[in-house]
């Protein structure tokens, strides 16, 4: 039996709109005028024991709505959902006993109390033994040097220092499943990577199954053999991460900033690209944000340089940015057919 | 499951480093007790300014008030001492950091408010005790091990009837995004309870008597140790009282809770 059972799982929200004033929150209160969200809408899947499973889609395609109907707080509003063999939100006690979970950046800690403080009350919350307790506080302290932060009051740790304190206590009384959600939202690409790779050994050490959420493709590409990904409450992918790699892993974003950037822009410079590279190169120009203008293309096809190069020649460019190619291009990618 | 008892323990362990932490901020303590002691104090003036100019409030001479307020006194402490977070609750659950209450194996009302210790509160019982103490000794109380046992029980079904009417009332937050004028009101309320009941007219007294029963908080109780002659018959039913709003509050808590969809994000 799977670990995770999830099967034709339905969370829909009914969402007030709202009146303006007084008279209307009056009006509000005995006449809901109310539209629904389906935030996860009909997904199914298993999750194996051991597993690192990466589930990722752009913001609000329902990620955390799924990690809360997994750890009991949310109900769902139909469908099959078992954890450990329990309904989650009808077990909640007894299976956050057997979880770790990691809400984005919002510490779990106790904000005003120095860090060990934190991990002696989880272990009397958890009823850890005392004899295990040293030893998770020995393996903590050789993965990320959690001894040097002891005495530090939660409040006065940096983001990242809190996130890996936070993950590590997560781990503390040897769950058998962890979720993290969006655990390097906001942190520099060092702190990144010193999460990843305490993530990576914390699930080697115990054959903890973990569940990470994240919108970055690094975190996943680091960590994850599996991959799910989900858009707008729907799953589009679910298989090995080497299909998505090979396809997208060469990907990158250029971001460039266009003097004199009007409404034909983007359609110029699509044209001009598919014009001078051909047809077969895979460009995509979009618009993410204001006076940005995003052309995502394949590196192993054309490099970087030539694309800049030809740019630089025919537009005014006053900024450029390459970042990695972001979820929503990945989301289209695997609409128009990338995965088959 | 874990038993009382070990409920009991976590909450001191959790305590006393809550305490130890806050001992860093002494100026804030002293300075917010001192100014508990004072709100006191005022209260007890006003008292005495009235019953400068009338002889008695509703036939309660200033002794037997101050007995009421002193009960008063003990009987919201636990409220204030205890449950001191629940003022934080509309910010948790409209910012989403309440979503953490879930992930422990815990009862979560009381992780909830392991969260929060009013230190001050203490000042405030200590003062309670004390008045309460001075005035029974004026009013020529005589106190049996019956009536000892009595005033325990009273005080235990006054304290759990103060603290479900706040905990119910906070919980608004869990429905409506403006809550907190339900809070205000019942806080509100609360300053009306060390008075005579007979002060009030008709619909305020069938309210605080039945509906929102404040006048179990300190009045009703403190009349079976003043005047027992002229206890009403639901006096005695203060202890039900108690009990059965705290389960009713509970039960509003519980569904607050299970409701609870979070932010979106
Ligand atoms: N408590 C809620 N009430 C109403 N709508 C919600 C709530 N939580 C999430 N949503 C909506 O559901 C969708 C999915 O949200 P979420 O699961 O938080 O997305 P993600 O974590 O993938 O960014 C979004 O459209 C979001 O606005
Ligand atoms: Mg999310």
């Amino acid at each position: 039996m799977s670990l995770i059972h999830i099967e034709n799982l339905n969370k829909h929200f009914k969402v007030l709109n709202r009146r303006e004033g007084l008279s209307g929150a009056f009006r509000d209160l005995f006449s809901g005028n109310y539209k629904t969200v389906e935030a996860v809408s009909g997904i199914s899947f298993d999750i194996e024991a051991g597993e690192i499973v990466g589930y990722i889609g752009p913001n609000g395609a329902g990620k955390s709505t799924t990690i809360k109907m997994m750890t009991g707080i949310l109900q769902p509003t139909s469908g099959v959902i078992e954890v450990n063999g329990l309904v989650p939100y009808y077990n909640r006690i007894r299976q956050a006993q057997t979880m770790g979970v990691v809400f984005g950046q919002r510490t779990q800690l106790w904000w005003d109390l120095p860090v060990i403080e934190s991990f002696k009350i989880l272990r009397e919350i958890y009823k850890v033994d005392e004899k295990i307790f040293n030893q998770q506080m020995e393996m903590f302290n050789d993965l990320v040097g959690l001894k040097a932060l002891h005495m530090q009051q939660v409040r006065t740790l940096s983001l990242g220092q809190r996130m890996l304190c936070d993950i590590a206590a997560s781990f503390l009384h040897n769950p058998k499943v962890v979720f993290l959600d969006e655990p390097t939202i906001g942190l520099d690409i060092s702190v990144k990577a010193k999460i990843r790779s305490l993530i990576k050994k914390l699930n080697t050490e115990h054959k903890t199954t973990i569940i990470l959420t994240t919108h970055d493709l690094g975190d996943v590409e680091a960590l994850c053999t599996r991959i799910i990904i989900i858009d707008k409450g729907k799953i589009l992918y679910d298989g090995d991460i080497k299909k998505v790699n090979a396809l997208f892993g060469a990907y990158r974003t250029l971001k460039l900033q266009v003097d004199n950037f009007n409404e034909s822009t983007l359609q110029v410079l699509q044209e001009k690209m598919t014009s001078h590279f051909g047809t077969d190169k895979n460009f995509t120009v979009s618009q993410t944000e204001e006076f940005w203008t995003d052309i995502t293309f394949d590196q192993a096809l054309t490099p970087l340089s030539d694309v800049l190069n030809f740019v630089m020649k025919n537009f005014s460019v006053l900024d450029v940015r390459i970042v990695e190619i972001s979820m929503e291009n990945v989301v289209q990618k695997v609409y128009d057919g990338a995965l088959g | 499951m874990r038993t009382l008892g070990e409920y009991i323990r976590l909450y001191f362990i959790i305590e006393a480093q809550y305490i130890k932490a806050r001992m860093q901020y002494r100026a804030d303590f002293i300075i917010s007790s001192i100014g508990m002691l004072f709100t006191s104090l005022a209260t007890l003036g006003v008292f005495w300014v009235i019953l400068q100019s009338v002889p008695d409030v509703a036939g309660w001479s200033l002794m037997e008030m101050v007995f009421i307020y002193a009960f008063y006194m003990i009987a919201i402490s636990p409220m204030q001492i205890l449950f001191d977070h629940i003022w934080q609750l509309r910010f948790h659950v409209q910012e989403g950091t309440f979503l953490k209450y879930y992930f422990r194996p815990l009862n979560m009302m009381f992780y909830y408010m392991s969260e929060m210790f009013d230190l001050k509160g203490l000042i405030q019982l200590v003062m309670g005790i004390a008045l309460l103490i001075y005035s029974s000794i004026q009013l020529q109380v005589d106190w049996t091990i019956l009536k000892f046992v009595l005033l325990l029980i009273t005080l235990f079904s006054a304290a759990l009837v103060q603290i479900a009417i706040i905990v119910a009332a906070s919980c608004a937050a869990f429905w409506v995004v403006e809550s907190y004028p339900v809070l205000g009101l019942a806080w509100k309320l609360r300053e009306f309870a060390p008075y005579p009941m007979s002060i009030f007219d008709g619909a305020f007294r069938f309210t605080f008597t039945f509906l929102i029963p404040i006048g179990f908080v300190a009045f009703y109780p403190s009349q079976l140790f003043l005047r027992p002659e002229e206890v009403h018959w639901f006096v005695y039913l203060s202890p039900i009282i108690g009990v059965g709003l705290f389960s009713l509050a509970y039960w509003i808590w519980a569904k607050g809770v299970n409701s609870y969809t979070g932010t979106g994000s």
